[in-house]
């Protein structure tokens, strides 16, 4: 309960502009005479959506399970290739610039051709939510696991500590700070790689769901549909960064932040 | 008898071609065990290459380390080494840090418990030992990582600048701290410094080295009586060893 009147006391500031924002949006609508299937005001948008809040749930959890599973594969990816890039010479100097080079490549641009490869299932979803979220994973841990510093290194050879044990013990939770750099990012681009997936070709889920809606003029339902996405989006950004808080709450920019 | 380190036409080259840097030696030295040695030398000089060499971090381009007659051919670890940078992990408390030495060379944490608190206690760190080093300040995250460096009772302790980037006042303490330990324990120490004065005052010799490429000049025996305290600093013999090793780095217009 302090805590909770204390982050009140701090964010009053945040919570009064996102009111101030809603009763803009709310007011401005009539004032302006904005057309309704143009922009409709955000107690219509929550009236109309809670209508359809069962297609609207059930949706959320079908581009839950895309984004979820493909994010997780990333992760596993990334992590389980920048490790192995960081530590074989022959991969730095093969799959490290051929991933870069890759990287430039606007991964999105696959998708149709996943569609049309995979179908309508699950599947390419998932693997458009990977091709997003492995990039900035995998480029990350490289640069993770190949950042420590020169006198650590020479600590732990002065030690005759084996590799595996260096590893677990230094390398690995040195590496973590910048790797959830990495994941974070991923989490933020998931959703996206998700929704523009189902755009392309799908029968359900959020995506799917806001081009249907928006095709009917119906851009209540839309932003219905967006305020799922955000939801959505924000869950696995808050679960993301909870587990920095846990894993390394010694980490100097979490400090700066709790304070 | 053989000296217990010795170092035989010790040279060291970065690179090759044209972009060849010669940065160390050849350079001949011999430690006797116990005995505390300064590397005196401006930067850029090569006295940190000539310390990771004897400690078999880096290899030589030439020449030879042995250690009780054997040839050094990959890390040494039976060393304790500790750089201006320090080794103390963050995510890490101070007593953390030094059971990362004990983890690491595989010892029994629990055998080491009572020394950690009095490793700990004779650099005034014991009501320090649950903090993470960020919460410390840089003296005393130096001295952590010194009792990091000491805490397996290694019998060769390599210092790298170890006070670097401390205020004056906080250097004069750890150096008395430094000399403590090093006076009940009597390991042998190699100490990298470009400070004069700290070089004269810990030593029992101080070897000069040149500028880059760094080549020994002379050494000087230090024959002052230990602990050498503020008393000893105000000496005359004090003062004249480091006005003669003035003149030498002033005669190759580093000072």
């Amino acid at each position: 309960m302090k805590k909770f009147i204390k982050w009140i006391a701090s964010g009053w500031m945040l919570i009064l502009f996102f009111v101030g924002f809603f009763l803009f949006w709310e007011y401005s609508i009539p004032l302006f005479d904005i057309p309704r299937y143009i922009l409709p005001s955000p107690s219509e948008i929550v009236l109309k959506g809670s209508a359809d809040l069962d297609k609207l749930v059930y949706y959320t959890g079908v581009t839950a399970l895309e984004t979820v599973l493909g994010y997780i594969i990333a992760l596993i990816l990334g992590v389980g290739f920048g490790i192995a890039i960081s530590f074989s010479s022959i991969l730095r100097r093969t799959l490290y610039p051929f991933f870069v080079s890759i990287e430039m490549t606007p991964k999105i641009a696959f998708a149709p051709l996943f569609i049309s490869w995979f179908g309508f299932g699950l599947m390419p979803k998932v693997i458009i939510v990977v091709l997003v979220c492995f990039f900035p994973i995998v480029l990350n841990a490289i640069l993770a696991f190949n950042s420590l510093s020169n006198e650590l290194t020479l600590f732990y050879q002065s030690t005759g500590a084996s590799r595996l044990k260096t590893f677990f013990s230094i390398r690995l939770p040195a590496a973590l700070p910048q790797c959830f750099v990495g994941f974070k990012y991923a989490a933020i681009n998931a959703t996206v790689g998700a929704t523009i997936a189902e755009f392309i070709g799908s029968d359900k889920g959020l995506g799917f769901y806001i081009s249907i809606v928006t095709g009917n003029m119906r851009p209540d339902l839309a932003f219905a549909g967006i305020f799922f996405l955000t939801v959505l989006g924000l869950t696995i950004f808050g679960f993301v960064t909870m587990m920095e808080k846990i894993l390394i709450p010694w980490h100097i920019s979490m400090k700066r932040i709790n304070k | 008898m053989k000296n217990f380190i010795e170092v035989t036409e010790l040279k060291k080259v970065f690179g090759n071609g044209e972009d060849e840097v010669h940065a160390f030696g050849p350079a001949t030295i011999n430690i006797n065990s116990g005995e505390f040695v300064s590397v005196l030398g401006p930067s850029g000089c090569g006295k940190s290459t000539l310390m990771l060499m004897v400690a078999g971090l880096l290899d030589s381009t030439s020449g030879k380390v042995e250690f009780e007659n054997k040839v050094v051919s990959g890390p040494k670890t039976d060393i304790g080494i500790m750089f201006q940078d320090n080794t103390l992990v963050p995510w890490r408390t101070v007593r953390g840090n030094i059971e990362l030495q004990l983890e690491l060379r595989g010892l029994n944490l629990k055998d080491y418990q009572e020394k950690i608190n009095n490793i700990l206690k004779s650099v005034n760190l014991d009501d320090f030992a649950d903090r993470f080093p960020n919460e410390l300040s840089g003296g005393m995250q130096q001295r952590a990582a010194f009792c990091q460096a000491m805490i397996h009772d290694p019998k060769i302790i390599l210092l790298d600048e170890p006070l670097g980037k401390l205020d004056a006042m906080t250097r004069e303490k750890i150096r008395a701290d430094f000399q403590k330990l090093w006076m009940v324990k009597k390991p042998t120490v190699i100490f990298v410094t470009h400070s004069i004065e700290e070089a004269v005052q810990l030593s029992n010799r101080v070897i000069l080295i040149t500028p880059r490429p760094g080549k020994i000049d002379r050494e000087i025996k230090i024959d002052l009586p230990y602990p050498r305290d503020l008393q000893i600093k105000r000496s005359a013999k004090f003062t004249e060893y480091v006005n003669s090793i003035q003149e030498v780095f002033h005669k190759y217009g580093v000072i």
